[in-house]
């Protein structure tokens, strides 16, 4: 990849991940429905524009694997599109396994590796399918009868989708709309008009009529949108703004569900998408106002020191709290997705599972409406799919095996979550198999195991513990137990818990917090101390050299001197980190490096003895009243299990430059 | 045959402890807490344990016993109370005691004054004194 597209790449993956997940859920809707024996057209070509876009990013960003892949799936949905829509199982199992080698090369590319070519014979078998996709049968797709100027404009395929869904109780509608200036300029145009016509009914194609030109169609140009909906019209035309609704076909919907079906639609009209930047750039502009309120808090303390009445201030203040609060809780509440969509994919897995394995399962997945952080949802996903996989492969019995066991032939998979109380997010996965057996884990751990699910679970979690004499393909040698729990406790800082009968089934529970901070950070020694500092509070770091150094005031407090450097004929302040934080100086070793941040447009600078790296850490926040100061705003895990401390070098900048003063 | 509520007991200094084994998460070796500058005298830092970030109050320095170097024994009582968790580090704990309700007694004056309010209750066990500490209390909830 060349560098110059190197920084379309972040854009480049965040739009792919995105048709991803909607080709997942197509999948789903195109599975759910060749199961009742019936086509989806309109999924199928939803998933095919999906990956007809997945292509066309990826060839621009030169992913050849990606775009060859892409192709041979968008070639076999274009076939069955012609053909009416319907997709046979096999034809379903082959698109989702190139979708999750599509998601396996994606992560490859955003972990900056080399990226993998589709699995030995996935090409070979969409090809083979797409040979075998019968060719469009006329006489299916003619049980609409529509006006001559609209059957001209559709596909085979989409006549058959207006008649399927006609059949279904829905009408065929053709909504026009005819942009102009004075339209555009209210933010109405055929893009906004599609979208909200998508919205309230199933939109089926949209396509350009020539008009004759005049004042209500200063552009000659009108757009037809053919949909399938089944409400009224006036409310149609309203919502979309378009100019008329004309049936296509007879009305067969009842008026009565009517409004309540436009109240649920139009709630996801409200629907933004923002960019999670965005979100932390609030999260730091807040911040700026949280350390602005202790600066208040001074202040004022100071003015009852000095014989003020305040207490009209401290209830201000204490109104401000609570504000500074809640508002911090909605920027958070923000950037939660939906537990749902995350698990969207996991009947995809267990599909694939099935087939590899040859057991069959009933799934179960019960995400209510519980919400997640998306940081903390990205994070959790492995680890669920490492349960579900497990629960598949490892705890659920053959078919054979459970009609001997006296159990019903098809095991139970079940995956809840709900949010609990304490901001925190329980996840069950479940199954009705085997049942861990403790003697047999225990002669593979070669040590006896205290009968406790603790301690039973401490040996799952151990690295590489597996009890497989032999590597299978789907859960590979280790059950990848010590995968979840480094994610789950060790990383989103959870809990994990198992609960297991033999012979009756397991139950794995994750309990992670609702909400993480994940900050790209410097990390450094002040002295021998490890400190975090997030990389964005960094201006510049350099190297220190004495002779430029000149000695400044003694601080009050604490006795810290801050020094003064000349910085490209600019004076910054300088203190120690060590020096400030009272930290025993190894050989009293003076520090050799600086990190420069700006606050308010004054530089000042802080020494320190060492940089170690830059990565991405998990803030944890330090709430308890105890360990709660200025200048430390978290903890986090640099992977030696100890705390590490997360500075806010601007609080501690404003701080001194403030004792300067 | 004694009956009742069961306690952990640790001990600093010379004196031994007590706090109701319900609000007693766990009880960890100690190898070194992160210090967290800018904190109280009595605030040793910040140690994880399970993969929770818990603040240590160190009880020598809280009731003002000269420090002592850490041994084998020393350990952190992961305490829990209403909204806060918080690590005790102590001098040694390693046993849990059964103390009826009626066996503690409100303390003395002259304890209470030498523990700066920090027990809440004393109780004989065996030929042993041992102290109920003001959990509260010792985490600054109130002063």
């Amino acid at each position: 990849m060349s560098l110059e597209l190197q920084q379309f790449l972040a854009g480049y993956l965040a739009e792919v991940e995105e048709h991803l997940s909607s080709s997942t859920q197509k999948l789903n809707a195109i599975d759910a429905s060749a199961r009742g024996g019936q086509a989806n057209p309109h999924a199928v070509r939803e998933l095919f524009r999906s990956l007809h876009t997945i292509k066309g990013l990826s060839a621009m960003v030169g992913v050849e694997p990606v775009v060859a892949l892409a192709h041979e799936m968008e070639s076999l949905l274009r076939a069955a599109d012609r053909a009416g829509g319907a997709l046979s199982q096999e034809a379903v199992d082959a698109i989702s396994d190139g979708v999750r080698a599509i998601e396996r090369q994606v992560r490859a590319i955003a972990a900056g590796q080399e990226v993998p070519t589709a699995p030995a014979g996935l090409v070979e078998r969409l090809a083979a399918l797409q040979a075998m996709t019968p060719a469009p049968a006329a006489s299916a797709t003619t049980l609409l009868t529509l006006p001559a100027d609209v059957a001209a404009k559709l596909s085979a395929a989409e006549q058959a989708q207006l008649a399927q869904g006609v059949a279904t109780g829905k009408r065929a509608v053709r909504v026009d709309f005819v942009p102009t200036p004075s339209r555009a300029a209210t933010g109405l145009n055929i893009t906004t008009v599609r979208d909200r016509v998508g919205r309230v009914a199933e939109l089926v194609k949209v396509y350009p009529v020539s008009l004759p030109k005049s004042d209500a169609a200063p552009g000659g140009l009108g757009f037809a949108l053919i949909a399938l909906y089944d409400g009224d019209d006036d409310a149609l035309r309203d919502a979309a703004g378009a100019d008329a609704v004309v049936p296509l076909s007879t009305a067969a919907a009842p008026a009565a569900v009517e409004a309540v079906e436009f109240e649920s639609t139009r709630g996801g009209s409200r629907l933004v998408r923002v960019d999670v930047a965005r979100l932390d750039d609030a999260m730091e502009k807040l911040s700026s106002l949280v350390v602005n309120r202790f600066r208040l808090t001074r202040a004022i303390a100071a003015m009852r020191e000095s014989g003020t009445d305040v207490r009209a201030l401290a209830d201000i203040m204490n109104e401000n709290g609570r504000q500074l609060r809640d508002l911090r809780a909605a920027i958070m509440r923000a950037r939660m997705v939906p537990m749902a969509e995350l698990l969207e994919r996991i009947p995809l897995l267990v599909r694939g599972l099935e087939r590899a394995t040859g057991k069959r399962v009933n799934l179960t997945v019960d995400a209510g409406r519980a919400e997640l952080d998306k940081a903390v949802a990205e994070r959790l996903f492995p680890a669920i799919v490492h349960l579900v996989r497990n629960a598949v492969d490892h705890a659920i019995e053959t078919p054979e095996e459970r009609v001997r066991a006296g159990k019903p032939e098809i095991g139970r998979v079940e995956v809840t979550c709900w949010e609990r109380g304490n901001n925190q997010l329980e996840l069950t996965v479940s199954d009705d198999g085997r049942g861990v057996d403790r003697a047999r884990v225990a002669a593979r751990a070669g040590r006896a195991i205290a009968d406790t699910p603790e301690a039973l679970l401490e040996v799952l979690t151990a690295p590489g513990f597996s009890t497989r004499e032999r590597a299978s393909t789907t859960s590979g040698r280790g059950l990848g137990m010590d995968i979840v729990k480094r994610i789950a406790v060790d990383e989103l800082g959870g809990e994990l818990h198992l609960s297991t009968t033999p012979g009756g089934g397991t139950q794995f529970s994750v309990r992670v917090p609702l909400t993480i901070t994940i900050v790209d950070a410097f990390s450094f020694l002040a002295g021998r101390q490890p400190f975090v500092v997030p990389v964005t509070m960094v201006e510049e770091i350099v190297e220190i050299e004495e002779s430029k150094a000149v000695r400044g005031p003694q601080m009050a407090r604490r006795g810290t001197q801050i020094r003064v450097y000349e910085r490209r004929g600019e004076p910054v302040p300088i203190v120690a980190l060590d020096e400030l934080f009272a930290i025993p100086r190894v050989d009293e070793l003076a520090p050799a490096k600086a990190m420069v941040v700006r606050r308010h447009g004054a530089p000042f600078a802080f020494a320190v003895h060492r940089m170690l790296g830059q990565q991405e850490v998990v803030v944890r926040p330090l709430e308890d009243p105890l360990v709660k100061v200025p200048g430390v705003t978290g903890s986090t895990d640099l992977g030696d299990g100890r705390a590490t401390l997360v500075l806010d070098l601007w609080a501690l900048s404003s701080q001194l430059a403030e004792a300067r003063a | 045959m004694t009956t009742g509520a069961l306690h952990v007991l640790f001990r600093v200094g010379d004196t031994d402890y007590v706090l109701p084994a319900g609000d007693v998460l766990q009880m960890e070796s100690f190898d070194g807490a992160t210090p967290v500058p800018g904190t109280a005298g009595y605030v040793a830092g910040l140690v994880q344990v399970r993969g929770r970030v818990v603040p240590v109050v160190d009880l020598r320095a809280r009731f003002g016993l000269p420090p002592v170097a850490h041994t084998i024994d020393t350990r952190v009582v992961v305490v829990q109370s209403a909204e806060r968790t918080v690590g005790l580090l102590v001098d040694s704990a390693r046993e849990v005691v059964q103390l009826p309700p009626d066996a503690l007694k409100p303390p003395p004056a002259v304890v209470a004054s030498a523990g700066n309010g920090f027990v809440k209750a004393v109780a004989q066990t065996g030929k042993r004194l041992v102290m109920l500490i003001d959990f509260a209390r010792v985490i600054g909830e109130q002063e």
